[in-house]
């Protein structure tokens, strides 16, 4: 096969689809790093977050001018989830608040539904041919998909690095108790998690449903590849998370050069129990489940 | 006496009251259940409303039985083994319906009859599972369907595209019972028929990128690609990502693709090479009668499996009339009701059919969307017309063979 085809049919399109992965993983590994569970209910606050872009370029907004609105007001919800629901089980065993997210799951999914209806939809109407640079055949999204995740990367390394507000969520990552007893207000970062964690959902929702289409199962049928990104970078690691999201990503597109079509859902699963078996920490030292 | 005993008294002693209640007029429920979310979600509504029509008809022109009404339970069976078997769980032993329109997906037929509604002895007729898998569940005579199997539907496509000069495709089905199923009566016919399937490959619903599924299929060397799945759904997204990458010229779909969400998203100026096949009515007198009626309730009676969804809810009620509200000899009464001989009933003509039954007469249902005379199985032959996109709809081009 030409490398040109390799590149534009097999491997271009893994980068763009594990780059989505990747901000979906993200958010995915901050919950379980700082607030210590699994949230199942992430691919469907990226969906609410699609939708919610949907309805600002429903009313007239270019659908990349929209995306930062719709991450602050998904942001806003996932303030107000956790203090309506997760907020409330803080004391229980994390197990029940890992089922109290699977409920999220449900009630959002629902309300995208009423809303929207469950008709597919999109951003726009049409399609789009690709340009070719060098002979790599990009589209004006798949660029700015690719450099959102770039700059939203970045943005939060940097932040959770060098901000005052970042070193305490790392201190709390590492140790709640003893975060607090230095005086980080665990309270706050919690928020500030929250409202992280929703902004990247909305993020994922977004780039997920401008490269192909939005409807109301589009976030649920995230979850896994997501989940499988977090822990095969290592959970807890921002890093790792996009490393895990690439992998994933191009893994399952890759993954059609030896297996029948039909496995390429199962790819995410295999890499998973791979991990899982010989480097359960993941590629990059996260924490041990 | 001990506990169960007095509480086995209690339960009989009420079921006799149950039993001895005079005769009056009784409601009977039947369960509508269809692919409200999910891949199918933007066809299920006029599907709903095509059966509720039939429903509304039972009862303004007399009610069912002693001057009861029909009443509706509606369940989401979502187009999936999970939802359906749920849904039909719901509807046969909470709600107690004695029988079902639907569910809408093959899938969802197969899980949900050999779960639920055959082991509770309930009629389910389904207006829109095609799969050949149905035609072998092992039924009890329960099982019914409106709409003619996916291996007529494939085998008339394969022929269709032989006679229009297409001599090599590849095929991409979902790895369902639905786009399995037509993916191998297609096969079979068209390779019997000398034609090539350069690429032959099933997906799972749901990805977010089928570039290389579809690269793959390319290397084939075919123009054409046969695609068996959802325009609702991931049918949708392969479409559109062939398209963008030009890996083929011409797209042929099934009913599951001859969704209006296919034009609304990708417009109808990018579609010129998409044509689709789906099941219509034989032009008749009663599907007239539907196309008024429906029309005058405010539907489409273009929409796909309307006429079939119609035809299931009226057929059912029918049987119900037939066998008094028999659960036990509903089977039997659908096959009478249906079946020729006896004085025919046109879609729309309850109170008609109504009086007949009670005089005792044999009748025999003429549907919107066809004769349906029940062969063994409970499955019913068809005729399909190839369809092409005009306008934000499809509209039929050639009869299929």
């Amino acid at each position: 096969m030409p490398l040109l085809d390799f590149l534009n049919f097999y491997l271009v399109p893994g980068i763009v689809l594990g780059s989505i992965y990747a901000v979906g993983a993200i958010g995915i590994t901050l919950v379980f790093g700082i607030l210590r569970f699994a949230h199942f209910a992430h691919g469907d606050m990226a969906t609410l977050g699609a939708f919610i872009a949907l309805a600002l370029v429903a009313g007239g907004m270019d659908p990349w001018t929209a995306l930062p609105v719709a991450m602050a007001a998904t942001a806003v919800v996932a303030i107000g989830v956790d203090k309506a629901f997760y907020d409330y089980l803080k004391a229980r065993p994390k197990i029940v608040t890992v089922m109290a997210s699977l409920g999220v799951a449900l009630m959002l999914r629902s309300v995208v539904q009423v809303v929207w209806g469950v008709d597919p939809r999109t951003y726009a109407t049409g399609i789009v041919r690709p340009d070719s640079y060098f002979g790599i055949l990009l589209r004006p999204r798949e660029l700015y998909t690719l450099a959102s995740v770039v700059l939203i990367v970045v943005g939060l390394a940097l932040f959770l690095r060098h901000s005052k507000w970042g070193k305490a969520m790392r201190a709390m990552s590492d140790n709640p108790d003893l975060a607090r007893l230095s005086g980080v207000d665990n309270r706050k970062v919690t928020m500030l998690t929250w409202a992280i964690v929703g902004a990247l959902c909305a993020a994922s929702g977004f780039m997920l449903g401008i490269n192909t289409e939005l409807h109301s199962m589009m976030g649920w049928q995230l979850l896994l590849p997501m989940f499988a990104a977090a822990i095969v970078g290592g959970v807890g690691r921002v890093e790792g998370a996009v490393l895990g999201g690439l992998v994933v990503g191009i893994a399952e597109e890759l993954s059609i050069f030896i297996l029948p079509a039909q496995y390429k859902a199962a790819t995410a699963f295999a890499l998973l129990l791979l991990i899982l078996l010989v480097r359960p920490r993941g590629l990059l030292n996260g924490k041990v489940l | 006496m001990n506990k169960k005993t007095l509480a086995t008294l209690v339960g009989s002693l009420l079921g006799a009251a149950v039993l001895a209640s005079p005769a009056h007029a009784q409601n009977v429920k039947i369960g509508l259940l269809g692919g409200i979310s999910g891949p199918i979600a933007a066809m299920a509504p006029s599907m709903l409303d095509a059966s509720r029509l039939a429903i509304a008809q039972v009862n303004e022109q007399g009610g069912i039985l002693n001057g009861g009404k029909l009443d509706v339970v509606v369940g989401d069976s979502a187009c999936n083994p999970q939802n359906a078997t749920d849904a039909a769980t719901k509807a046969v032993n909470i709600d107690r319906v004695i029988a079902t329109v639907g569910p809408h997906c093959s899938g969802a037929v197969l899980a949900a009859a050999n779960s639920v509604t055959v082991p509770a002895g309930v009629l389910m007729v389904t207006p829109s599972g095609t799969s050949p898998e149905i035609t072998k569940i092992n039924d009890k005579d329960l099982v019914y369907r409106t709409v003619p199997s996916d291996d007529y539907q494939g085998r008339a496509l394969a022929r269709t595209l032989k006679a229009r000069g297409i001599d090599k495709v590849a095929v991409a089905y979902l790895n369902n019972d639905y786009g399995k199923g037509l993916a191998e009566s297609f096969k079979a016919e068209y390779e019997a028929n000398g034609g090539t399937i350069a690429g032959y490959s099933g997906h799972e619903d749901g990805k977010a990128s089928y570039r290389s599924d579809l690269a793959q299929l390319a290397r084939g060397g075919a123009d054409t690609l046969v695609i068996f799945d959802y325009g609702d759904g991931t049918g949708l997204t392969i479409l559109r990502q062939a398209l963008e990458n030009n890996f083929f010229k011409t797209f042929i779909g099934a009913d599951g693709m001859k969704s209006e969400a296919v034009i609304r998203s990708l417009g109808e100026q990018n579609l010129g090479g998409f044509f689709a096949s789906a099941p219509v009515g034989e032009a008749s007198a009663s599907l007239d009668a539907f196309r008024a009626a429906f029309s005058a309730a405010g539907g489409n009676p273009d929409a796909i499996f309307t006429t079939t969804s119609y035809d299931a809810a009226f057929l059912v009620a029918l049987a119900i009339e037939k066998a008094g509200g028999d659960k036990a000899k509903l089977a039997e009464s659908l096959r009478a009701v249906a079946s020729a001989p006896g004085e025919p009933i046109m879609a729309g003509e309850w109170a008609k059919a109504k009086q007949l039954i009670a005089e005792g007469k044999d009748i025999d249902y003429k549907g919107a969307a066809g004769d349906h005379e029940f062969d063994a199985a409970g499955d019913v032959p068809g005729n399909y017309a190839f369809f092409k996109v005009s306008g934000s709809t499809y509209e039929a081009i050639a009869d299929m063979k």
